[in-house]
């Protein structure tokens, strides 16, 4: 009778114990969000604290797809704040920790170990330059990183100076230790792809995550150095003395963000058309292709001429022929995408932007049936490809009938990666212009880049007795180099040649005096002249005097590139010398 | 061998009821046993706290499985030590024969034991200042001090690895077969595992089992004490004032008082008049104890 009377009661009290614990497990599930429904099959616990909606990224990397803990870290099925948060990484993407976030293997392992070879990790060729033009190395194409520079244990004169002004900005610095005009910007991967803070955004909102990068978040590192990003928005930096009744034609000066003066010039007529730096400028060129190269002209693959034409022999084929293995995994994931968009609303529903996506070989097609698999690439459809063989996928032949190995002006057009817009692609014309004898050596850009700017003068001295930031130590420390000049200016560009004969836009990029007693040196007085690519194209070409009636160029050394040079004193004479037609 | 072994008669002719306690605490060690074996797969010795944390809050009522075997551990030792003093008062102990009463008397510390490993392995704060403890205890054990440690600790200071190893492996693996033994039966029965269950259950429905804040979460702090397991209290609080060799003494103490029952005749009342005052003490230390932490 007692043990029944026992087992009835136990049977009880575990049917209430179970009533209980279901409660407790309804409110774990709660926290955790519907457990292995969310954050990609795991469980996590940072939804019970970080329950706003805008600190969800949204996307592809959502939370209900990857919760918070793959990328940010941490300890997701803590109790309490502080154990949650033990190793928890605050900027995700950051170079030092990607291999355990987004380059962990199953996400973007293959990616993050490209840009491990983005000059904008490396940054050699600003190492580079800077010892060679401090005079300790022989030429300018050494491989040395600014990582190694900020390793260094005994820094000569050149990498104090790189640590104390330059190696902020490049792909592993992190927020606290970087330069002041990017400071909006993410870490590492994250300084492309993850949208910009602001002042006044809310502390905790998750800025959302993208492929598709705008130009403010190239602005903030490539307004600095050789400011393409200025240039491009049609902006010209100035020293404040400059605007302040100061003789430049500057009407409507505006401060940066960072602080620093701008005149409104021409902007680059790319920009008038809408178009953002990754309409042009292709994912090996940015995000590394395996390949570590020093110069940034080195990585560049995409040219004029590769959108515009004469296109070079074997720039532009079949698909079939397309060995970029990214931009077929882009374009095959893409096409997919719109598959699924087209079943989903059907072709009345469809956005014109999901239309005009990456990676189609066919111009939109606004009646495709339901059944029809017209959409899939033929494997002849033609398709331009940059230097070193990586397809322009946005860059299609405006439509199959009109296929042919020959293009007229009206073929092509560009889809904007932003938002989609068509835009035509005139093709360079045959004409007088440009079959102009003794000019086959000229660049488009020498003759199409309205103007460029330039930093005339640039005294750099080092006084030991102040403290500066360092951003090998991440903090100040003794010493200061400082950089005064007298200001800027801008105008057509000097002309310089390549190695392969090309001449090229070039810009004066270092005419400086060097005070380097104090660092452990002596002084040094350079002259030197870089090639560059101002990107402020116009649609008019510069005048012909500009070139031929232009007092003679001063002379520069050899370059910041081996092979670069400017023009030398006979060629400066034939350009001098030669007739100047009327236009 | 069966249910009639374990309820046969005593000199007296009545039934013991002694055997009632003794068949419940032979399912609650099946139940601990069970619930142990379930939470094996989720536990890393590596990462103990952390595997618990996502234990608790990552798997599905992974919280009650853990709490089922902590209170069914819990439910062994109380009424193995119900048991045992019904033995004593009923006199029941020549029941068994003198190397099986000895090996029984050892249930009490292998149960104790234990449940201490388990509580080092929670891997928190509290686990973590008593594992020092315990190896600072095992160390002042003469001659086979050192060895000793290394054999209940492991090598590596702070490693779970082999403590882990004797609280799944080794003291089950004795616990059941001296139980087993003890009862002459190998499984409990039906009616005792249910009722085991059912109270574990119950209590782990009803009664949460928190994790303790992270090892060094208190470094930083004022000085406090950190309590121990609640079954050890006593211990503890004899630590602050008795030197530290008490701490294997008293036990050993406890255990020879035990085992000689038995075979005291004349002087049984007086062995089982130091019993008393050794659970006496070990309250007064437990309630010290707990007054110092308050404070």
């Amino acid at each position: 009778m007692f043990r029944t009377f026992a087992l009835v009661s136990a049977a009880l009290a575990a049917l209430l114990g179970f009533l209980v614990a279901s409660g407790r497990e309804a409110d774990r599930t709660r926290g955790t969000g519907r457990g292995p429904d969310h954050a990609g099959g795991r469980t996590e616990r940072c939804v019970s604290c970080h329950v706003k909606p805008d600190e969800d990224p949204g996307g592809a990397h959502s939370r209900a797809a990857l919760g918070c803990a793959s990328c940010h870290l941490g300890n997701p099925l803590a109790f309490g704040k502080a154990r949650a948060h033990e190793g928890l990484e605050r900027e995700p993407g950051a170079l030092s920790t990607v291999a355990v976030t987004c380059g962990r293997e199953g996400c973007h392992a293959r990616e993050s170990a490209r840009v491990a070879t983005s000059p904008m990790t490396r940054a050699s060729g600003i190492v580079s330059v800077d010892r060679f033009a401090f005079g300790e190395i022989p030429s300018p194409d050494s491989t040395e990183t600014v990582a190694d520079i900020l390793a260094a244990a005994r820094p000569t004169p050149a990498e104090l100076h790189l640590r104390k002004l330059c190696a902020g900005c490049h792909l592993g610095a992190r927020r606290a230790n970087r330069d002041d005009a990017i400071h909006g910007n993410g870490s590492g991967c994250a300084a492309c792809h993850v949208a910009r803070l602001e002042k006044g955004d809310p502390p905790r909102a998750h800025p959302p995550i993208d492929a598709r990068v705008p130009n403010d978040r190239c602005f903030a590192c490539h307004s600095r150095s050789g400011r393409i990003s200025l240039t491009y928005e049609g902006l010209a930096e100035v020293e404040p003395h400059q605007i302040a009744g100061g003789p430049l034609p500057c009407p409507a000066p505006l401060k940066l963000a960072d602080g620093r003066p701008a005149c409104r010039m021409a902007p680059d007529v790319h920009q008038v058309a809408g178009m953002s730096c990754i309409d042009c400028h292709l994912h090996t060129e940015l995000m590394g292709d395996g390949t570590a190269r020093t110069h940034e002209e080195e990585q560049v693959e995409i040219t004029c001429e590769a959108c515009h034409g004469p296109v070079r022999e074997g720039g532009e084929v079949a698909w079939s022929e397309v060995k970029d293995e990214i931009s077929l995994e882009i374009q095959k994931r893409e096409r997919r995408r719109e598959e699924e968009d087209f079943l989903r609303k059907g072709s009345e529903g469809r956005a014109p932007d999901g239309a005009a996506r990456l990676g189609r070989a066919e111009p939109p097609d606004w009646t495709l049936s339901k059944k029809s698999s017209s959409h899939a690439a033929p494997p002849d459809a033609r398709v331009r490809l940059g230097r070193r063989g990586t397809p322009l996928l946005n860059l299609l032949r405006r439509s199959s009938s009109s296929l042919s190995s020959s293009s007229s002006s009206s073929d092509w057009i560009l889809v904007r990666k932003l938002d989609g817009v068509v835009l035509q692609v005139k093709q360079t014309p045959r004409d007088a212009n440009h079959a102009r004898k003794g000019h086959e050596r000229l660049s488009c850009s020498a003759c199409h880049t309205a103007w460029a700017p330039r930093c005339d003068t640039c005294h750099t001295s080092f006084d030991a007795a102040r403290t500066q930031w360092d951003f090998a130590a991440g903090k100040p420390t003794a010493g200061a180099w400082t950089e005064r000049s007298e200001g800027f200016s801008w105008g057509p560009p000097l002309l310089g040649v390549r190695a392969d004969g090309r001449i090229v836009p070039a810009a004066p990029g270092m005419i400086l005096d060097i005070e380097r007693t104090a660092a452990g040196g002596g002084k040094t007085s350079r002259r030197l002249l870089a090639p560059m690519e101002p990107h402020a194209t116009g649609k008019k070409a510069r005048t012909c005097e500009s070139c031929h009636r232009s007092p003679a160029a001063p002379e520069f050394e050899a370059g910041t590139r081996t092979g670069f040079r400017g023009l030398d004193a006979a060629e400066r004479r034939r350009v001098a010398a030669a007739r100047v037609e009327p236009r | 061998m069966g249910d009639a072994a374990l309820t046969e008669a005593p000199a007296g002719g009545a039934r013991s009821s002694s055997g009632d306690l003794g068949r419940l605490a032979f399912g609650f060690l099946a139940v601990s046993a069970l619930s142990g074996l379930a939470l094996v797969p989720f536990f890393s010795p590596a990462h103990a706290l952390e595997s618990l944390e996502r234990l608790h809050g990552g798997m599905p009522w992974g919280f009650f499985l853990r709490a089922l075997h902590a209170y069914s551990s819990f439910g062994l030792l109380v009424t193995a030590v119900a048991h045992l003093v019904q033995v004593l008062a009923r006199r029941t102990e020549r029941q068994l024969s003198a190397g099986s009463w000895w090996r029984s008397v050892l249930l009490l510390p292998l149960t104790l034991l234990a449940l201490l490993s388990g509580f080092v392995l929670r891997g928190d704060a509290a686990a973590a200042e008593a594992l020092p403890v315990g190896s600072r205890i095992a160390e002042t054990v003469p001659l086979i001090g050192p060895e000793l440690q290394r054999l209940l600790l492991g090598v590596i200071p702070g490693d779970l690895g082999a403590i882990s190893l004797h609280h799944a492996g080794t003291l089950t693996l004795l616990l059941w077969l001296i139980t087993a033994e003890h009862g002459r039966r190998l499984v409990p029965d039906a009616r005792s595992l249910v009722l085991a269950g059912l109270v574990s259950a119950s209590l782990a429905g009803t009664v949460p089992l928190p994790l303790g804040p992270p090892p060094g979460a208190f470094s930083g702090g004022a000085a406090r004490v950190l309590l121990g397991p609640w079954y050890l209290l006593g211990l503890q609080g004899a630590l602050v004032d008795l030197p530290v060799p008490s701490a294997w003494l008293a036990p050993l103490l406890l255990v020879l008082l035990l085992g000689f029952v038995r075979h005291a005749d004349r002087a049984r009342r007086l062995v089982v008049v130091l019993l008393a005052g050794w659970v006496a003490a070990y309250a007064a230390f437990t309630v010290r104890i707990l007054l110092l932490a308050r404070n």
